[in-house]
């Protein structure tokens, strides 16, 4: 069958890849992204989903030229480091019009977008990727 | 308990298209058998390569290995922590040696990264780091040691051309090293004019793409006859290997934890060189800064001003070159760093020499820490 | 009296209040979603070798462009989410997903449940994938407004969205573009507009089609001006104007399929309105024909400044062919959902110029070996 990819591997983290949802432990009060079966800090399995904040700060970034197989097609890949204020997460950033337009602080929202094509018949995957915050009146 | 290495074989890293995993790892291993004498006695091989079963379609490597270099019937085993599964294998040696499960151990470490194109490499290499998220893009292998790299410029006010020391001074030691696989010296200006792979991390910042193979043989008191080093203590610790969940990723918790251990059971006092894990040129001056050898955010000016170099008042750090320019055969470094250790000790390493080099300490972690190993060697 | 003269009244009086008792349901929440990359029309011509009096008179400037990580579901996500952000309810009170469209990702897979999935909102609601060229997300719309008033659902969303394609070369080209609206529908209540009215003229007229494996799609040139667009939109509008007693003067906004600047302009001027009536409902001249959000962006842009008691007439066409018309009037409750998310204009607004090479790139028409 012409597929590279899981089906179910990414289908299992819909809820965490789809909606940001993430786990915040009961015992120590610390959230993380994505959801462990136990605590990572206190090793807790008191644990609940919540849905993270889908704004947040830029802490850190880097434009990606070495880009695995695959990917040539999407050259730059930009990938960023972000505070949501309950947790930090890495996500792809997107909507980046060069490199210029990334700087520390910046303020970076989710929205939508394909990540993988399984080659030319197999599954499209989405996931939530950052992009700089739009301008709202 | 203390043991001993007895043997050493090793392979100039590079790219070694006329031979196999299991070519390479028969080379190192007939070497370390010759300085032992004969392969009799020898009751345990373990492997370590992380990509084998990717790179050359092969599952147990070790029992395959065992009846392609002549061991049909030894114990074997394979052992896997990424990055790290070189000095992981040396630590599963040392504790068989310690249960008296074991007298002699063959240790090979072996990889290829060359089989494929490098696109395909720098997928494979992204599986050294947590893929309930990241095996969802499309980021490749330097991506988490960019990130760190930018936040640590910026937390701590380092410069780009402070940090390019690092790679300058390993290719300076590697050319005196003849299993390296860059021998050729940079001037640290040259660094970030290079080829840009993730921004900041540019091609003289990363370790090159090759192949090799490092083999040891470490024995038990009871049976050793010419030690070239003892492994005095290994320790190990996970931790924390992604940059978004770590409150301080400007520290491999991994690291400190492991160093923390191995301190509370031996005297990592006085060290004379170290082979540490500089995949990145930021991973070093992190790696000093885990284990207290320099204050926070003052590695790089340290590196720059000739402190860890030969002559330096500190440790000399990767006299091999490290990573960065001996290589780095995933799999198999760890088992390098030990067997220069041990060859450093003795005062045979083929290239740069510590006076007096009496205890050496190895690191070597997976990743950004989601594992890390530490070994005090010392002289017999 | 007459018997006569009582059918008469009964009649008389039956057509005047059809309007009354036909179902009606409002708008609770829009939202639009246009990509940031805009291409020159000029970039276009330069590179297929066309003079300017052949595409100048599209009154088209940009087109907009979605990039290699979008698609008509990633845009219909984030039009819906600014919907469902203006109504103001919890996703999973959506009973309805029909996504129109006629760039689906999928031959055979719905859009739709991705969408839901993504948003919140399933799964106990209804969903699926309409196709109608351009007017499947209004067939949806109108749809929903039965629904919503049989009760079958409290509320439901429809998405008209596209990155429609064209080949390289032809002149469809210089128009086909990307991009997304959305609506929540609901009761009357609490609306931030009513669906008064609505109706809908279709026939069997193929005036532009994509067969199944191909990728781009044939058009009969001329023949999608009067045969098609024109007659449908003619028809479903005055269809409309009779069955409610309007006149073109009543409404203050007029907003059509828009598949260029002026087809929209001709067929309005032909049915009795002002350029002025018009305007406001205009977005391809900006960015391109977004297909199955063409009309219904419009609409977006018209509630995004549209006052209480205002009247808007909507008709949506889609090639094979058809087209719907409404009676739309807004309502107090409007004031108080613009702000809650971005506005088309602040869409408009975000736009960054690419070349040519950068739209192949974009959007895949240079052959690669994968």
């Amino acid at each position: 069958m012409a597929m590279d990819l899981s089906i179910s591997r990414f289908w299992r983290k819909k809820v965490s890849l789809y909606r940001l949802y993430g786990s915040r432990c009961k015992a120590c009060g610390k959230v993380h992204y994505p959801p462990k079966k136990a605590c990572p800090y206190c090793g807790s399995r008191d644990l609940e989903l919540i849905e993270l904040p889908k704004k947040g700060k830029l802490l850190s970034y880097t434009t990606i030229y070495a880009v695995p197989e695959g990917a040539r097609l999407k050259s730059p890949i930009y990938f960023g480091l972000i505070d949501l204020g309950v947790t930090k997460v890495v996500a792809e950033l997107t909507d980046v019009v060069d490199k210029n337009s990334l700087k520390e602080g910046i303020e970076v929202e989710a929205v939508l977008r394909k990540t993988h094509e399984d080659r030319d018949s197999g599954l499209i995957y989405y996931l939530l990727k950052f992009r700089p915050a739009m301008v709202h009146r | 308990m203390v043991v001993y290495i007895e043997g050493v074989g090793l392979t100039k890293v590079g790219r070694h298209y006329g031979l196999s995993i299991k070519d390479l790892a028969a080379q190192v291993a007939f070497n370390a058998i010759e300085q032992v004498g004969e392969p009799e006695g020898i009751d345990y091989l373990i492997f370590s390569s992380a990509l084998a079963p990717l790179q050359d379609n092969q599952l147990d490597i070790a029992g395959y290995v065992s009846s392609y270099i002549g061991l049909r019937g030894i114990r074997a085993l394979n052992v896997e922590a990424g990055e790290a599964s070189g000095l992981a294998a040396i630590s599963i040696a040392k504790s068989l040696l310690e249960s008296h499960q074991a007298d002699k151990v063959l240790v090979i470490g072996a990889e290829k990264l060359t089989e494929y194109v490098s696109s395909k490499a720098y997928k494979q290499l992204q599986m050294l780091y947590d893929s309930d998220l990241r095996s969802f893009y499309n980021i490749g292998f330097a991506a988490d040691a960019a990130l760190l790299m930018r936040l640590y410029m910026n937390t701590y006010d380092v410069d780009r051309e402070t940090l390019s020391y690092w790679p300058a001074l390993m290719h300076s030691n590697a050319k005196e090293n003849p299993y390296a696989m860059l021998r050729f010296a940079i001037k640290p200006d040259r660094v970030s004019k290079s080829q840009i792979l993730a921004d900041p991390i540019t091609l003289l910042d990363a370790y090159p793409i090759g192949d090799g193979a490092a083999a040891v043989i470490v024995s038990s008191k009871d049976v050793v006859k010419a030690p070239l080093a003892k492994v005095t203590a290994i320790e190990s610790s996970t931790g924390l290997g992604e940059i978004e969940l770590l409150d301080d990723p400007l520290i491999f918790d991994s690291l400190l934890n492991a160093y923390r251990k191995l301190s509370s059971i031996a005297d990592v006092s006085q060290i004379d060189f170290m082979e540490i894990h500089d995949s990145f040129t930021i991973v070093a001056p992190i790696i000093l800064e885990s284990i207290g050898l320099a204050e926070r955010g003052k590695a790089p000016e340290l590196i720059a001003e000739g402190h860890f170099s030969l002559n330096g008042d500190k440790p000399l750090i990767n006299p091999s070159g490290g990573l960065k320019a001996r290589g780095h055969p995933i799999g198999a470094t760890g088992v390098y760093q030990v067997a220069e250790s041990a060859l450093q000790i003795s005062g045979e390493f083929s290239g740069i020499k510590v006076d007096n080099a009496r205890r050496g300490l190895v690191i070597s972690l997976n990743g950004l820490g989601s594992n890390s190993y530490v070994a005090l060697l010392e002289g017999v | 009296m007459t018997k006569r003269f009582y059918i008469a009244i009964f009649k008389i009086n039956a057509r005047r209040c059809w309007h009354l008792h036909g179902p009606k349901a409002g708008i609770h929440g829009w939202g639009a979603y246009i990509p940031i990359y805009r291409l020159p029309l000029s970039e276009i011509a330069k590179v297929w070798g066309w003079s300017p009096g052949q595409y100048e008179g599209l009154d088209v400037v940009e087109k907009a462009v979605a990039s290699s990580d979008e698609d008509s579901v990633t845009m219909a996500y984030e039009a819906a989410l600014n919907a469902i952000k203006r109504a103001r309810i919890e996703p999973k009170k959506i009973g309805a997903i029909f996504f129109g469209t006629e760039s689906k990702p999928y031959a055979v897979k719905p859009s739709a449940t991705i969408i839901g999935e993504a948003l919140g909102i399933t799964p106990y609601t209804m969903a699926s994938d309409m196709e109608f060229a351009c007017r499947a997300g209004s067939e949806g719309l109108r749809s929903l407004i039965g629904m919503v008033d049989s009760g079958l659902i409290e509320f439901g969303l429809a998405i008209g969205s596209d990155t429609a394609q064209a080949n390289p070369g032809d002149v469809l080209e210089f128009t086909a573009a990307s991009g997304a609206a959305a609506f929540v529908i609901g009761p009357s209540e609490n609306a931030s507009a009513i669906v008064e009215d609505s109706v809908t003229f279709v026939t069997d007229t193929p005036d532009f089609w994509r067969r199944a494996t191909q990728p781009y799609p044939l058009h009969g040139e001329g023949f999608t001006g009067e045969p098609a667009y024109f007659y449908h939109i003619e028809n479903a509008v005055r269809a409309l104007l009779e069955k409610t007693g309007l006149k073109p003067g009543d409404f203050d906004y007029a907003i059509f399929h828009q598949p260029n600047g002026k087809f929209p302009v001709k067929v309005g001027k032909g049915l009795g309105f002002t350029i002025d009536q018009m305007k406001d409902g205009l977005v391809t001249p900006m960015i391109g024909n977004t297909y199955n959000a063409s009309a219904l962006m419009g609409l977006a842009k018209v509630l995004d400044k549209a006052r209480p008691g205002e009247k808007i007439l909507l008709a949506p066409f889609g090639s094979g062919a058809g087209s719907d018309a409404y009676y739309i009037r807004v309502t107090d409750s409007i004031e108080e959902r613009k702000a809650l998310a971005p506005s088309v204009g602040d869409y408009l607004d975000r736009k960054v110029l690419i070349d040519y090479g950068m739209y192949s790139k974009a959007r895949s028409i240079i052959h690669v070996i994968k």
